[in-house]
């Protein structure tokens, strides 16, 4: 099969027998390149010869060469405007700018001056240099002596060229078959496709772009955990952002003068809520106002907050009785913080519940192996720990190997000033687990904002895992 | 966390440690300690434990757990002849004192950890100060036995603690530094409340205390008056810092309390838990004979005794963590040590599920990445001028850009193709999340509400690009043909803006972004645009 151009030079040496590659190129109107190329692959196809080719020196002016040979060399600039006198440096360097420092260099090199101190001084009074005869001779086609053109060379002022040419003879010919460029349902309905060429493609160049359907990478990690806690037993539960104090602090044994509760730590919003099931809200006015011996206020308990934990969705599920269950929660909790490369003010955590009769502290570091595990890290080590709501409670570390040991998780059996108030009253177990934090970790994210990126082309170059 | 810092070398020699056994011990005690230069360790001490806020009650701690000293450490205690005089204070009624003989003030480093430890409780169980605050005086320069709580007048003067020159109660809370950051906490009736010797101001709680009675590296007994709002936190204030200096050597001197319940100071409150060993064994998920038990918690200082299948155990005055058997249970386990239990084999297996959104989401998110849709994921928080309708409004935001939170996911996604423009076009776009809208059948008066937004930008487009894949997505995930009511909304062009409507439900709405919203945005392509409900969805299934 032969390409268009292939044909178009086929056809003019069918008329011509024999062509200079230069001849065919002018003709045709296909590039030199495009022309020598062709050839190639028709010798190769046995259809021309190659009679014979050579290839020619040819020297041209650079754009600087032409620069020179009209307004001459620097050297010979400076020797005509010294014109036997002494000058200092600087007042050359005024005259004649950037080229100075070159015409020093080459007129010093040649000793045709002598520097003193701050004044050159001419040893010639005239000076025409061999190279600006050799630039003349180049631009009327002549070559210059060697020596000459060696100079003029490495001083870029005349560039080499460099001309192949080639003989080539028909030596077979061929019947060139149409090329198509699309196959098409007629053709193969008619079966003329049987009789044409299908004009070949560039199939080694790089594509176009194309828009890829993608999912988010964090929201596949997070719903890689989702599966993960669902494998363990656990059911996804989940709750709403805008929550009061109640749930969010209250249930969780958090004293209404806690540290954590002031304004700083929770985002407000206006409104009051409404308290729960009284029975409920008068055993946790009864535990706060004993173990932590203050006056609880139902009005601070009303109090709207952004959640400030998934841990209130665990006691909304506390708030239903809960016999036996194991149940998990992600979410978005929002706490004010300096925005930075490892703080936002919106993050997840994962929270989850096991109430189960006979569950112990032992159970709950299980458990908490289980869910490292499955997430990938074998290495965990439990530190001794403190919530208001836990006891005993328990700080996970995992080990990464570029970090060491990192804090990954906070657990611990509900306290039963928690449980109890709610009408649970078999042992619980709780825990919360950073996501956003574990997702960079796994994902290779050193800025916990890239998580949440508003550029597209971050979302596309993200390797999918 | 509260952290605090300690002398390395002071602390060392004390506990009989190298760093690396410290940082284990302490690891075990809930505590972290990282060396912050030659001389200085900085240490995170739990917020429960706040025994641990002074090197004695570290010491205490630290030698107990490492089995060098057990049990509860037995204190010298004298009387003294020195009474407080309790008067009402409405605004803070609570006030306690006593005297510390031999206190170790030398060199230096002791004195500040005195002071360190003060303003740990003032900023802990102190609540800055509101709660309970603490003076302390050089004993021998306190004049005369009989010392006073009672409310004094603005206008009574004194030389305020490193201050030159005599000033009025009421130019010290207007004019020093302490003075405008805790004036306005116990000023009652303009009066505030103050403590009194016979030569005038000790110290005016909880502000400040006064120039004359400053304690320095040379003082060896001391006067500490703790003030309150809450009787408990100012006895266990007062418990803490008598039980802390006295680990070091000194001597606690008991002060007659006249006018309070009680009647003597500090009380060295002990309290006692009877816990069925049982239970606390239950709870840990181990097995330990009493008398092990015993051991055990005689390693976290405290005391104990078996009664048949009972343990009565006696919390000491520095453990005012302790409410009941769990807290109990967790000291067991710590001195136990957390590496030390023999974890069960996989416990946890599988029969959990998903809840209905998630499994929702799943298919829509498939279908709409088959559909040639990226899924993006932006924050919840947004700013409120880009917002319309009713928002939630936060009453305390850091930063603009972050006040409020999103009613819509239209929002979401035209700030996030306003940011592409850039970027290799068509872009096209999903996103799944909640929005918060008003709601008060909600006890929190709001409720999350699960929204798809679907949006594309490209250098032209038409109506039906976003129509036909969302047509067909919407078909293949509910197998009902979706049906198109012309519509006006402000957010789209005229003509070109739909409502989408599963059997006769109205989802969301559809259609081309109108230049004016486009120019908010700073939009410069034209953008076509779906949001739908997916609660509406749901109840179309």
């Amino acid at each position: 099969m032969l390409s268009e151009n292939e044909i178009k030079i086929l056809e003019f040496l069918k008329r011509k027998g024999e062509a200079h590659v230069q001849e065919i190129s002018e003709s045709t109107g296909l590039p030199v390149s495009t022309v020598y190329s062709n050839i190639r692959l028709l010798e190769s196809k046995g259809i021309v010869k190659i009679v014979s080719e050579e290839s020619k020196k040819t020297f041209q002016l650079t754009a600087e060469g032409t620069l020179r040979l009209e307004n001459g060399l620097p050297e010979d600039r400076l020797i005509s405007i010294l014109n036997g006198k002494e000058m200092s440096i600087k007042e050359l360097k005024d005259l004649m700018g950037k080229d100075f420092d070159l015409a020093l260099g080459w007129a010093r090199r040649k000793s045709l001056i002598v520097l003193e101190n701050d004044l050159v001084r001419p040893k010639v009074a005239q000076y025409a240099s061999p190279e600006l005869i050799g630039l003349r001779e180049v631009s009327v086609g002549k070559v210059p002596s060697k020596e000459t053109l060696d100079i003029l060379i490495k001083r870029k002022l005349v560039e080499v060229k460099e001309e192949k040419t080639m003989l080539v003879r028909l030596v077979q010919d061929v019947k060139p078959r149409p090329v198509e460029l699309y196959l098409t349902h007629e053709m193969l309905v008619s079966g003329s496709w049987k009789s044409v060429d299908f004009k070949p493609y560039n199939v080694e160049a790089n594509p176009p772009f194309f828009p890829l359907g993608k999912g988010h990478y964090f929201r596949e990690f997070i719903e890689k955990v989702k599966d993960l806690l669902v494998s363990l037993g656990f059911t996804e539960v989940s709750g709403n952002f805008v929550e009061t104090e109640f749930f969010n602090f209250d249930m969780l044994f958090q004293p209404q003068d806690h540290p954590a509760r002031e304004i700083h730590d929770s985002f407000v919003v206006e409104g009051q809520g409404r308290l729960p099931d009284p029975n409920l809200v008068v055993n946790v006015r009864e535990v706060h106002e004993k173990w932590w011996k203050y006056s609880w206020s139902e009005d601070n308990a009303k109090r709207l907050v952004l959640r400030s934990q998934t841990t209130s969705v665990t006691a909304r599920v506390l708030s239903t009785k809960p016999k036996k269950i194991r149940s998990f929660t992600i979410g978005k909790v929002f706490r004010p913080d300096a925005i930075d490369a490892t703080h936002l003010i919106e993050f997840h955590q994962l929270d989850g519940l096991v109430v189960e009769d006979g569950y112990s502290f032992r159970d709950l570091l299980s458990t908490l192996r289980d869910i490292f595990q499955g997430l990938g890290i074998k290495q965990i080590k439990f530190k001794p720990g403190y919530f208001p709501f836990t006891e005993p409670s328990v700080e996970v570390y995992g080990f990464i190997e570029a970090l060491g040991w990192v804090e990954m998780a906070g657990a611990g059996l509900l306290r039963r000033e928690v449980t109890e108030p709610a009408g649970v009253f078999s042992p619980a177990g709780a825990w919360g687990i950073g996501i956003d934090r574990l997702a960079m970790l796994f994902l290779g994210v050193k800025d916990i904002r890239d998580l949440y990126s508003l550029d597209i082309e971050y979302l596309r170059s993200r390797r999918v895992i | 966390m509260p952290t605090i810092n300690l002398n390395k070398w002071v602390l060392q020699s004390l506990t009989k440690l190298n760093e690396q056994e410290l940082q284990d011990f302490l690891f075990r005690l809930k505590s972290e300690v990282s060396p912050i230069n030659q001389d200085d360790y900085s240490i995170e001490v739990n917020a429960d434990r706040l025994d641990m806020l002074s090197l004695g009650g570290i010491v205490r701690a630290i030698k107990g757990i490492s089995d060098q000293e057990i049990g509860e450490p037995k204190y010298k205690t004298s009387e003294t002849d020195y009474v407080l005089e309790v008067d009402r204070v409405p605004s803070r009624p609570y006030a306690l004192a006593c005297v510390i003989k031999n206190a170790k003030l030398s060199p230096e480093f002791y004195l500040k950890e005195l002071i360190q430890f003060q303003e740990k409780l003032h900023d802990t169980i102190g609540r800055r100060r509101k709660k309970v605050a603490i003076g302390i005086h050089d004993l021998k320069k306190v004049e005369g036995k009989i010392i006073k709580y009672t409310l004094v007048p603005l206008s009574t003067t004194f030389v305020p603690l490193n201050q030159q020159t005599e000033m009025t109660v009421g130019q010290t809370l207007k004019e020093t530094q302490q003075g405008k950051a805790y004036g306005g906490i116990s000023v009652f009736n303009g009066q505030s409340p103050a403590i009194m010797d016979e030569k005038g101001i000790l110290s005016l709680p909880p502000v400040i205390n006064s120039d004359r009675t400053k304690i320095s590296v040379e003082t060896d007994s001391l006067l500490i008056d703790v003030t309150g709002t809450n009787f408990d936190s100012v006895v266990q204030t007062m418990d803490l810092i008598a039980t802390g200096m006295a680990e070091l050597g000194a001597e606690i001197g008991i002060v007659k309390i006249k006018g309070m319940d009680s009647e003597f100071s500090p009380l060295m409150k002990h309290t006692e838990v009877i816990a069925n060993l049982n239970d606390i064994m239950n709870r840990l998920g181990i097995s330990i004979n009493g008398d092990d038990v015993i051991k055990l918690l005689r390693r976290m200082r405290m005391e104990a005794e078996l009664q048949d299948d009972k343990i009565k155990v006696t919390v000491p005055p520095y453990r005012v963590d302790i409410m009941n058997y769990t807290d109990i249970a967790e000291d067991i386990a710590m001195a136990y040590g957390y590496d030390n239990f023999q974890l069960n084999s996989a416990i946890t297996r599988g029969q959990g599920s998903l809840s209905e959104n998630s499994l929702l989401y799943r298919k829509l998110r498939s279908l709409l990445i088959g559909a040639g849709y990226t899924e993006v994921y932006t924050l919840i928080l947004t700013k409120s001028g880009n917002q319309r309708g009713d928002f939630v409004q936060i009453r305390n935001p850091i930063s603009v850009e972050y006040d409020s939170v999103r009613n819509s996911l239209v929002w979401s996604a035209l700030a996030f193709l306003s940011n592409n423009q850039h970027s290799r076009f068509p872009i096209k776009i999903f996103e799944i999340g909640d929005v918060v809208i008003k709601d008060d059948k909600s006890d929190t008066l709001h409720s999350n509400e699960p929204r798809l937004v679907v949006a594309m930008m490209d250098s032209r487009v038409s109506y039906e690009m976003i129509q036909a894949p969302l047509h067909e997505v919407l078909f293949n995930l509910t197998g009902i043909t979706p049906s198109y009511i012309k519509s006006e909304n402000e957010l789209l062009i005229k003509g070109r803006s739909a409502e989408i409507s599963l059997k006769g439900k109205k989802l969301g709405i559809i259609g081309e972004v109108s230049p004016e919203v486009l120019e908010k945005y700073n939009l410069l392509y034209p953008v076509l645009l779906a949001e739908l409900n997916l609660n509406t969805l749901k109840e179309a299934l």
